[in-house]
Protein backbone atom coordinates (compact mmCIF):
# COMPACT_ATOMS: atom_id res chain seq x y z
CA UNK A 1 0.00 0.00 0.00
CA UNK A 2 1.45 3.31 -0.79
CA UNK A 3 0.61 6.17 1.33
CA UNK A 4 1.54 10.04 0.39
CA UNK A 5 0.49 13.14 1.66
CA UNK A 6 -1.98 14.79 -0.54
CA UNK A 7 0.13 17.93 0.23
CA UNK A 8 2.03 18.94 -2.74
CA UNK A 9 4.28 22.81 -3.40
CA UNK A 10 1.79 24.38 -5.80
CA UNK A 11 4.02 28.01 -6.09
CA UNK A 12 0.62 30.05 -5.34
CA UNK A 13 0.06 33.04 -2.88
CA UNK A 14 -1.79 30.71 -0.01
CA UNK A 15 1.08 28.58 0.48
CA UNK A 16 3.60 31.53 0.29
CA UNK A 17 1.68 33.02 3.47
CA UNK A 18 3.38 32.30 6.88
CA UNK A 19 1.35 29.36 8.29
CA UNK A 20 0.36 30.42 11.23
CA UNK A 21 -1.17 33.85 9.41
CA UNK A 22 -3.32 31.22 7.71
CA UNK A 23 -4.50 29.25 10.71
CA UNK A 24 -5.64 32.69 12.46
CA UNK A 25 -7.46 33.58 9.18
CA UNK A 26 -9.27 29.95 9.23
CA UNK A 27 -10.10 30.10 12.84
CA UNK A 28 -11.26 33.89 12.64
CA UNK A 29 -13.19 33.34 9.87
CA UNK A 30 -14.67 30.46 10.72
CA UNK A 31 -15.79 32.09 14.62
CA UNK A 32 -17.34 34.83 12.51
CA UNK A 33 -19.57 32.94 10.09
CA UNK A 34 -21.03 31.01 12.80
CA UNK A 35 -22.76 34.08 14.28
CA UNK A 36 -24.55 35.22 10.91
CA UNK A 37 -27.86 33.70 9.74
CA UNK A 38 -28.93 36.63 7.64
CA UNK A 39 -27.33 35.29 3.61
CA UNK A 40 -26.35 38.75 3.14
CA UNK A 41 -23.63 38.24 5.86
CA UNK A 42 -23.18 34.69 4.99
CA UNK A 43 -23.03 35.28 0.83
CA UNK A 44 -19.61 37.60 2.26
CA UNK A 45 -18.55 34.83 4.13
CA UNK A 46 -18.51 32.22 1.23
CA UNK A 47 -17.14 34.81 -1.10
CA UNK A 48 -14.49 35.10 0.95
CA UNK A 49 -13.69 31.32 1.03
CA UNK A 50 -14.39 30.96 -2.26
CA UNK A 51 -11.45 33.13 -3.10
CA UNK A 52 -9.36 31.51 -0.39
CA UNK A 53 -10.24 27.86 -1.76
CA UNK A 54 -9.70 28.98 -5.91
CA UNK A 55 -6.63 30.80 -4.97
CA UNK A 56 -5.56 27.47 -3.83
CA UNK A 57 -5.21 26.12 -7.45
CA UNK A 58 -6.69 23.03 -6.18
CA UNK A 59 -7.98 20.55 -8.93
CA UNK A 60 -11.26 18.83 -9.44
CA UNK A 61 -9.39 15.57 -9.72
CA UNK A 62 -7.53 15.42 -6.20
CA UNK A 63 -10.50 17.43 -4.05
CA UNK A 64 -13.57 15.27 -6.17
CA UNK A 65 -14.14 12.93 -3.52
CA UNK A 66 -14.23 15.61 -0.68
CA UNK A 67 -16.32 17.49 -2.98
CA UNK A 68 -18.70 14.63 -3.08
CA UNK A 69 -18.98 13.91 0.60
CA UNK A 70 -19.20 17.64 1.63
CA UNK A 71 -22.12 18.25 -1.26
CA UNK A 72 -24.34 15.35 -0.18
CA UNK A 73 -24.04 16.40 3.80
CA UNK A 74 -24.94 20.50 3.04
CA UNK A 75 -27.53 19.38 0.21
CA UNK A 76 -29.04 16.23 1.20
CA UNK A 77 -28.53 16.02 5.72
CA UNK A 78 -28.67 19.67 6.24
CA UNK A 79 -30.60 21.48 3.45
CA UNK A 80 -33.28 18.68 2.85
CA UNK A 81 -33.92 18.52 6.48
CA UNK A 82 -34.09 22.61 6.76
CA UNK A 83 -36.15 22.71 3.95
CA UNK A 84 -38.91 19.92 4.92
CA UNK A 85 -38.52 20.28 8.70
CA UNK A 86 -37.16 23.68 9.64
CA UNK A 87 -35.33 22.31 12.39
CA UNK A 88 -32.73 24.50 14.41
CA UNK A 89 -34.10 27.93 12.71
CA UNK A 90 -36.40 30.24 14.87
CA UNK A 91 -39.91 30.73 15.13
CA UNK A 92 -40.68 32.11 11.99
CA UNK A 93 -39.43 29.07 10.10
CA UNK A 94 -40.70 26.63 12.44
CA UNK A 95 -44.19 27.70 12.90
CA UNK A 96 -45.09 30.66 9.97
CA UNK A 97 -47.62 29.33 7.39
CA UNK A 98 -48.36 32.61 5.79
CA UNK A 99 -45.76 31.97 3.11
CA UNK A 100 -46.46 28.50 2.38
CA UNK A 101 -45.59 27.39 -1.17
CA UNK A 102 -46.15 23.47 -0.60
CA UNK A 103 -48.12 21.83 1.37
CA UNK A 104 -49.75 18.20 1.41
CA UNK A 105 -51.54 16.51 4.34
CA UNK A 106 -51.48 12.42 4.89
CA UNK A 107 -53.25 10.11 7.31
CA UNK A 108 -51.50 7.17 7.66
CA UNK A 109 -54.25 3.90 7.23
CA UNK A 110 -54.80 2.28 10.31
CA UNK A 111 -53.89 4.16 12.94
CA UNK A 112 -55.07 7.28 11.78
CA UNK A 113 -51.93 9.86 12.45
CA UNK A 114 -51.89 13.01 10.15
CA UNK A 115 -48.45 13.97 8.97
CA UNK A 116 -48.35 17.43 7.82
CA UNK A 117 -45.38 18.99 5.94
CA UNK A 118 -45.31 21.98 4.61
CA UNK A 119 -42.47 24.10 2.52
CA UNK A 120 -42.75 27.83 3.52
CA UNK A 121 -40.56 30.87 1.56
CA UNK A 122 -39.33 31.47 5.35
CA UNK A 123 -38.13 27.66 5.20
CA UNK A 124 -36.68 28.15 1.66
CA UNK A 125 -34.42 30.96 2.77
CA UNK A 126 -33.55 28.98 6.45
CA UNK A 127 -32.20 26.19 4.09
CA UNK A 128 -29.99 28.35 1.91
CA UNK A 129 -28.65 30.14 4.88
CA UNK A 130 -27.85 26.73 6.60
CA UNK A 131 -26.08 25.49 3.23
CA UNK A 132 -24.69 28.69 2.78
CA UNK A 133 -23.07 28.58 6.57
CA UNK A 134 -21.85 24.55 6.19
CA UNK A 135 -20.49 25.44 2.74
CA UNK A 136 -18.18 28.08 3.64
CA UNK A 137 -16.78 26.09 6.42
CA UNK A 138 -15.83 23.36 4.30
CA UNK A 139 -14.66 25.61 1.44
CA UNK A 140 -12.77 27.10 3.98
CA UNK A 141 -10.84 24.00 5.13
CA UNK A 142 -11.27 21.96 2.35
CA UNK A 143 -7.13 23.14 1.78
CA UNK A 144 -5.96 22.80 4.42
CA UNK A 145 -4.97 18.70 3.91
CA UNK A 146 -3.54 19.64 0.41
CA UNK A 147 -1.42 22.95 1.22
CA UNK A 148 -0.33 22.67 4.85
CA UNK A 149 3.56 21.68 4.64
CA UNK A 150 3.19 18.38 7.21
CA UNK A 151 6.81 18.96 8.15
CA UNK A 152 5.40 22.53 9.14
CA UNK A 153 2.82 21.63 11.63
CA UNK A 154 4.94 21.37 14.68
CA UNK A 155 6.94 24.69 14.45
CA UNK A 156 3.68 26.25 13.27
CA UNK A 157 1.35 25.55 16.56
CA UNK A 158 4.80 26.09 18.80
CA UNK A 159 4.86 29.58 17.54
CA UNK A 160 1.08 29.69 17.93
CA UNK A 161 1.83 29.32 21.87
CA UNK A 162 1.49 25.18 22.19
CA UNK A 163 4.10 24.06 24.69
CA UNK A 164 7.42 22.39 23.26
CA UNK A 165 6.91 18.91 24.18
CA UNK A 166 3.30 19.17 22.56
CA UNK A 167 4.37 20.64 19.26
CA UNK A 168 6.96 18.13 19.17
CA UNK A 169 5.01 15.07 19.41
CA UNK A 170 3.07 16.56 16.49
CA UNK A 171 6.39 17.33 14.51
CA UNK A 172 7.22 13.50 15.33
CA UNK A 173 3.61 11.90 14.44
CA UNK A 174 3.96 13.55 10.64
CA UNK A 175 7.66 11.56 10.50
CA UNK A 176 6.24 8.51 12.26
CA UNK A 177 3.51 7.99 8.51
CA UNK A 178 5.89 6.84 6.03
CA UNK A 179 7.25 4.21 8.55
CA UNK A 180 3.86 2.93 9.88
CA UNK A 181 2.69 2.51 6.47
CA UNK A 182 5.48 0.57 5.74
CA UNK A 183 4.71 -1.79 8.71
CA UNK A 184 1.05 -1.92 7.78
CA UNK A 185 1.45 -2.96 4.28
CA UNK A 186 3.99 -6.12 5.40
CA UNK A 187 1.89 -6.52 8.24
CA UNK A 188 -1.41 -7.01 5.50
CA UNK A 189 0.93 -9.06 2.75
CA UNK A 190 1.99 -11.43 5.74
CA UNK A 191 -1.78 -12.35 7.22
CA UNK A 192 -2.44 -12.50 3.30
CA UNK A 193 0.42 -15.33 2.52
CA UNK A 194 -1.36 -17.32 6.10
CA UNK A 195 -4.58 -17.16 4.12
CA UNK A 196 -6.03 -13.90 5.85
CA UNK A 197 -8.81 -12.32 3.49
CA UNK A 198 -9.25 -8.98 4.84
CA UNK A 199 -12.05 -7.69 1.80
CA UNK A 200 -14.07 -11.54 2.92
CA UNK A 201 -14.61 -10.78 6.54
CA UNK A 202 -17.17 -13.32 7.25
CA UNK A 203 -19.82 -13.56 10.36
CA UNK A 204 -21.86 -10.64 11.91
CA UNK A 205 -20.58 -7.02 12.35
CA UNK A 206 -18.93 -8.29 16.32
CA UNK A 207 -17.30 -11.17 14.29
CA UNK A 208 -16.02 -9.11 11.45
CA UNK A 209 -14.41 -6.45 13.98
CA UNK A 210 -12.31 -9.26 15.98
CA UNK A 211 -11.08 -10.78 12.68
CA UNK A 212 -9.39 -7.54 11.90
CA UNK A 213 -7.34 -7.75 15.42
CA UNK A 214 -4.90 -9.69 13.34
CA UNK A 215 -4.08 -6.49 11.19
CA UNK A 216 -4.18 -3.91 13.80
CA UNK A 217 -2.95 -5.57 17.04
CA UNK A 218 1.03 -6.35 15.46
CA UNK A 219 1.40 -3.72 13.55
CA UNK A 220 0.20 -1.83 17.39
CA UNK A 221 2.21 -3.87 19.15
CA UNK A 222 5.45 -3.60 16.96
CA UNK A 223 5.40 0.31 16.73
CA UNK A 224 5.13 0.14 20.57
CA UNK A 225 8.03 -2.40 21.05
CA UNK A 226 9.75 0.00 18.86
CA UNK A 227 9.20 3.64 20.41
CA UNK A 228 11.26 2.23 23.71
CA UNK A 229 14.17 2.58 22.07
CA UNK A 230 12.97 6.56 20.94
CA UNK A 231 12.34 7.31 23.97
CA UNK A 232 15.66 5.90 25.89
CA UNK A 233 17.27 7.94 22.68
CA UNK A 234 15.76 11.08 23.51
CA UNK A 235 15.85 10.54 27.24
CA UNK A 236 20.06 9.98 26.89
CA UNK A 237 19.55 13.64 24.66
CA UNK A 238 18.02 15.21 27.67
CA UNK A 239 15.03 16.00 25.85
CA UNK A 240 12.85 18.32 27.25
CA UNK A 241 15.36 20.21 29.96
CA UNK A 242 15.69 23.23 27.56
CA UNK A 243 13.77 25.29 25.00
CA UNK A 244 13.75 23.52 21.91
CA UNK A 245 14.95 24.71 18.82
CA UNK A 246 13.62 23.84 15.02
CA UNK A 247 15.02 23.67 11.58
CA UNK A 248 12.41 25.42 10.30
CA UNK A 249 12.04 29.51 10.88
CA UNK A 250 8.78 30.74 10.22
CA UNK A 251 8.85 34.57 9.99
CA UNK A 252 6.36 37.39 9.37
CA UNK A 253 6.50 39.11 5.75
CA UNK A 254 4.01 42.50 5.42
CA UNK A 255 1.41 40.36 4.08
CA UNK A 256 1.32 37.73 6.38
CA UNK A 257 0.66 41.03 8.94
CA UNK A 258 -2.14 42.34 6.28
CA UNK A 259 -3.99 39.11 6.57
CA UNK A 260 -3.86 38.54 10.54
CA UNK A 261 -5.15 42.47 10.32
CA UNK A 262 -7.65 41.39 8.15
CA UNK A 263 -8.63 38.57 10.34
CA UNK A 264 -9.06 40.67 13.48
CA UNK A 265 -11.20 43.16 11.85
CA UNK A 266 -13.70 40.58 10.45
CA UNK A 267 -14.04 38.82 13.49
CA UNK A 268 -14.32 42.16 15.95
CA UNK A 269 -16.38 43.56 13.18
CA UNK A 270 -19.18 40.23 13.28
CA UNK A 271 -18.84 40.50 16.84
CA UNK A 272 -19.82 43.94 17.21
CA UNK A 273 -22.34 43.89 14.58
CA UNK A 274 -24.04 40.50 16.09
CA UNK A 275 -23.92 42.58 19.90
CA UNK A 276 -24.10 45.95 20.02
CA UNK A 277 -25.89 46.67 16.68
CA UNK A 278 -27.98 43.39 16.52
CA UNK A 279 -27.96 42.95 13.10
CA UNK A 280 -27.05 39.82 11.24
CA UNK A 281 -30.08 37.83 12.65
CA UNK A 282 -32.80 35.20 9.98
CA UNK A 283 -33.92 37.76 7.07
CA UNK A 284 -35.96 36.81 4.22
CA UNK A 285 -35.58 39.18 0.95
CA UNK A 286 -38.54 40.65 -0.07
CA UNK A 287 -37.36 39.76 -3.63
CA UNK A 288 -38.05 36.24 -2.89
CA UNK A 289 -41.65 36.59 -1.15
CA UNK A 290 -42.43 38.32 -4.79
CA UNK A 291 -41.21 35.31 -6.01
CA UNK A 292 -43.36 32.88 -4.71
CA UNK A 293 -46.00 35.39 -5.63
CA UNK A 294 -46.54 37.43 -2.07
CA UNK B 1 3.28 -2.06 39.20
CA UNK B 2 3.65 1.39 40.10
CA UNK B 3 0.88 3.55 40.00
CA UNK B 4 1.30 5.98 37.56
CA UNK B 5 0.14 10.14 37.54
CA UNK B 6 -1.96 10.63 34.70
CA UNK B 7 -1.10 14.40 34.40
CA UNK B 8 2.45 13.24 33.45
CA UNK B 9 4.09 14.01 30.04
CA UNK B 10 7.51 13.73 29.82
CA UNK B 11 9.57 12.03 27.24
CA UNK B 12 7.64 8.75 27.47
CA UNK B 13 4.30 10.45 26.74
CA UNK B 14 5.48 12.68 23.46
CA UNK B 15 6.55 9.71 21.86
CA UNK B 16 3.41 7.70 22.62
CA UNK B 17 1.04 10.70 21.79
CA UNK B 18 3.39 10.91 18.10
CA UNK B 19 3.08 7.22 17.69
CA UNK B 20 -0.33 6.97 18.36
CA UNK B 21 -1.27 9.90 16.19
CA UNK B 22 0.63 8.01 13.54
CA UNK B 23 -1.01 4.82 13.51
CA UNK B 24 -4.77 6.68 14.31
CA UNK B 25 -3.78 8.52 10.74
CA UNK B 26 -2.60 5.45 8.65
CA UNK B 27 -4.90 2.73 10.08
CA UNK B 28 -8.27 4.75 9.58
CA UNK B 29 -6.44 5.82 6.17
CA UNK B 30 -5.93 2.32 5.55
CA UNK B 31 -8.82 0.47 6.57
CA UNK B 32 -10.56 3.13 5.00
CA UNK B 33 -8.67 2.19 1.41
CA UNK B 34 -9.63 -1.56 1.77
CA UNK B 35 -12.99 -0.71 1.50
CA UNK B 36 -13.98 -3.40 4.76
CA UNK B 37 -17.34 -4.92 4.24
CA UNK B 38 -20.28 -3.85 6.87
CA UNK B 39 -23.24 -4.35 8.41
CA UNK B 40 -26.26 -2.63 7.24
CA UNK B 41 -25.04 1.18 6.63
CA UNK B 42 -22.71 0.75 9.92
CA UNK B 43 -19.26 1.62 8.40
CA UNK B 44 -16.27 -0.48 10.34
CA UNK B 45 -14.04 2.10 11.37
CA UNK B 46 -11.52 -0.36 13.19
CA UNK B 47 -8.93 2.18 13.99
CA UNK B 48 -10.91 3.92 16.65
CA UNK B 49 -9.83 1.65 19.51
CA UNK B 50 -6.24 2.94 18.51
CA UNK B 51 -6.77 6.26 21.06
CA UNK B 52 -8.56 4.23 23.19
CA UNK B 53 -5.84 1.99 24.14
CA UNK B 54 -3.07 4.74 24.13
CA UNK B 55 -4.92 6.48 26.55
CA UNK B 56 -5.65 3.53 28.22
CA UNK B 57 -2.04 2.48 28.45
CA UNK B 58 -0.33 5.68 28.85
CA UNK B 59 -2.76 7.94 30.13
CA UNK B 60 -5.02 11.04 29.24
CA UNK B 61 -3.23 13.56 27.50
CA UNK B 62 -1.44 10.65 25.08
CA UNK B 63 -4.70 9.39 24.48
CA UNK B 64 -6.03 13.05 23.81
CA UNK B 65 -3.13 13.59 21.53
CA UNK B 66 -3.81 10.30 19.44
CA UNK B 67 -7.06 11.42 18.56
CA UNK B 68 -6.98 14.69 17.71
CA UNK B 69 -3.57 14.82 15.93
CA UNK B 70 -4.20 11.02 14.65
CA UNK B 71 -7.86 12.22 13.29
CA UNK B 72 -6.33 15.59 11.42
CA UNK B 73 -3.19 13.25 10.02
CA UNK B 74 -6.40 10.47 9.32
CA UNK B 75 -7.88 13.68 7.08
CA UNK B 76 -4.69 14.65 5.68
CA UNK B 77 -4.00 11.35 3.79
CA UNK B 78 -7.39 11.32 2.73
CA UNK B 79 -7.81 14.62 1.75
CA UNK B 80 -11.13 15.46 4.23
CA UNK B 81 -9.61 18.99 5.16
CA UNK B 82 -9.93 19.95 9.20
CA UNK B 83 -12.56 19.83 11.11
CA UNK B 84 -11.90 20.83 14.59
CA UNK B 85 -14.95 20.01 16.62
CA UNK B 86 -14.64 16.17 15.18
CA UNK B 87 -10.74 15.94 15.74
CA UNK B 88 -11.57 17.41 18.99
CA UNK B 89 -14.40 14.71 19.94
CA UNK B 90 -11.78 12.21 18.84
CA UNK B 91 -9.66 13.54 21.60
CA UNK B 92 -11.90 13.12 23.91
CA UNK B 93 -12.42 9.54 22.56
CA UNK B 94 -8.57 9.08 23.83
CA UNK B 95 -8.84 11.52 26.81
CA UNK B 96 -11.91 9.63 28.98
CA UNK B 97 -10.14 6.17 28.50
CA UNK B 98 -7.12 7.64 29.80
CA UNK B 99 -8.47 8.46 33.13
CA UNK B 100 -8.44 4.64 33.77
CA UNK B 101 -4.61 4.61 33.20
CA UNK B 102 -4.16 5.03 36.94
CA UNK B 103 -6.53 2.42 37.51
CA UNK B 104 -5.26 -0.24 35.52
CA UNK B 105 -2.49 -2.14 37.14
CA UNK B 106 -2.89 -6.08 35.16
CA UNK B 107 -3.49 -5.75 31.43
CA UNK B 108 -4.78 -9.25 31.82
CA UNK B 109 -7.22 -9.20 34.37
CA UNK B 110 -11.00 -8.97 33.39
CA UNK B 111 -11.94 -6.66 36.19
CA UNK B 112 -9.17 -4.12 33.66
CA UNK B 113 -11.22 -5.13 30.73
CA UNK B 114 -14.49 -3.71 32.12
CA UNK B 115 -12.95 -0.86 33.69
CA UNK B 116 -11.39 0.44 30.23
CA UNK B 117 -14.43 -0.50 28.63
CA UNK B 118 -16.71 1.85 30.04
CA UNK B 119 -14.12 4.55 30.28
CA UNK B 120 -13.99 4.09 26.43
CA UNK B 121 -17.60 3.73 26.06
CA UNK B 122 -18.07 7.22 28.32
CA UNK B 123 -14.77 8.73 25.88
CA UNK B 124 -17.47 7.37 23.22
CA UNK B 125 -20.41 8.92 24.27
CA UNK B 126 -18.56 12.46 25.59
CA UNK B 127 -16.68 12.94 22.34
CA UNK B 128 -19.06 12.09 19.82
CA UNK B 129 -21.80 14.12 21.85
CA UNK B 130 -19.21 16.72 21.81
CA UNK B 131 -18.64 16.74 18.01
CA UNK B 132 -22.96 16.06 17.20
CA UNK B 133 -23.80 18.91 19.34
CA UNK B 134 -21.14 21.23 18.20
CA UNK B 135 -23.20 20.98 14.73
CA UNK B 136 -25.30 22.98 16.24
CA UNK B 137 -23.94 25.80 16.90
CA UNK B 138 -21.82 25.30 13.71
CA UNK B 139 -24.05 23.73 10.83
CA UNK B 140 -27.05 25.41 12.77
CA UNK B 141 -29.04 21.91 12.24
CA UNK B 142 -31.12 21.05 15.32
CA UNK B 143 -30.74 18.48 18.19
CA UNK B 144 -32.68 15.97 16.62
CA UNK B 145 -30.65 16.01 13.57
CA UNK B 146 -27.50 16.06 15.78
CA UNK B 147 -28.96 12.45 17.78
CA UNK B 148 -29.93 10.80 14.89
CA UNK B 149 -28.12 12.17 11.70
CA UNK B 150 -24.60 12.34 13.48
CA UNK B 151 -24.57 11.17 16.85
CA UNK B 152 -25.87 7.53 16.46
CA UNK B 153 -24.50 6.52 13.46
CA UNK B 154 -20.66 7.18 14.84
CA UNK B 155 -21.04 6.48 18.73
CA UNK B 156 -22.72 2.96 18.16
CA UNK B 157 -20.03 1.73 15.71
CA UNK B 158 -17.18 3.49 17.86
CA UNK B 159 -18.79 1.71 20.98
CA UNK B 160 -18.59 -1.99 19.57
CA UNK B 161 -14.99 -1.52 17.93
CA UNK B 162 -14.03 0.02 21.25
CA UNK B 163 -15.16 -2.48 23.47
CA UNK B 164 -14.17 -5.24 21.62
CA UNK B 165 -10.47 -4.42 20.04
CA UNK B 166 -9.54 -2.37 23.14
CA UNK B 167 -9.37 -5.43 25.47
CA UNK B 168 -7.75 -8.01 23.01
CA UNK B 169 -5.24 -4.85 22.29
CA UNK B 170 -4.48 -4.95 26.21
CA UNK B 171 -3.59 -8.92 25.92
CA UNK B 172 -0.94 -8.24 23.43
CA UNK B 173 0.08 -5.54 25.51
CA UNK B 174 0.56 -7.24 28.72
CA UNK B 175 2.68 -9.21 26.89
CA UNK B 176 5.46 -6.75 26.12
CA UNK B 177 4.60 -4.52 29.08
CA UNK B 178 7.21 -5.68 31.68
CA UNK B 179 10.05 -5.88 28.92
CA UNK B 180 10.43 -1.95 29.13
CA UNK B 181 11.22 -1.94 33.04
CA UNK B 182 9.76 1.24 33.76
Amino acid sequence: MLISWRYRERNTLIQKLDPRARWIFLLTVMFSVIQFWDIRFLAFFLGLSLVYYFLARLTWKETRRVWTFVLILVVVIIGLNALITGRGGSTAVLRDTRHTVWEVRWVVPGVGWTIHLFITVEKIVFALAQMMRMLTIAVLFIPVAFTFNPNHYGVTFRRLGLPDKVAFSMDLAFRFVPTLAHDFSLTLDAQRARGYEVEKLSGGLIAQIRKMAPLIVPVTINAIVGAEDIVNAMDLRCFGLRPRTWLQELRYAPRDDALIGFSVVVLVGSLLARALLRIGDFWVPDAVLRLFGF
Amino acid sequence: MERKKWYAFGTREVVYSALGAALYGVLSFATNMLALPAAGNLALRPAVCIPMFFGVAFGPWVGFITGFLGNIIGDALSGWGFWFWWDLGNGLMGLIPGFAASMITNYRATRSFVVADLFSILGVIVGMGLASLSEIWVSGIDLNTATVGYFLPAALTDIVNGIILVPILMVAYAAIVGRTGR
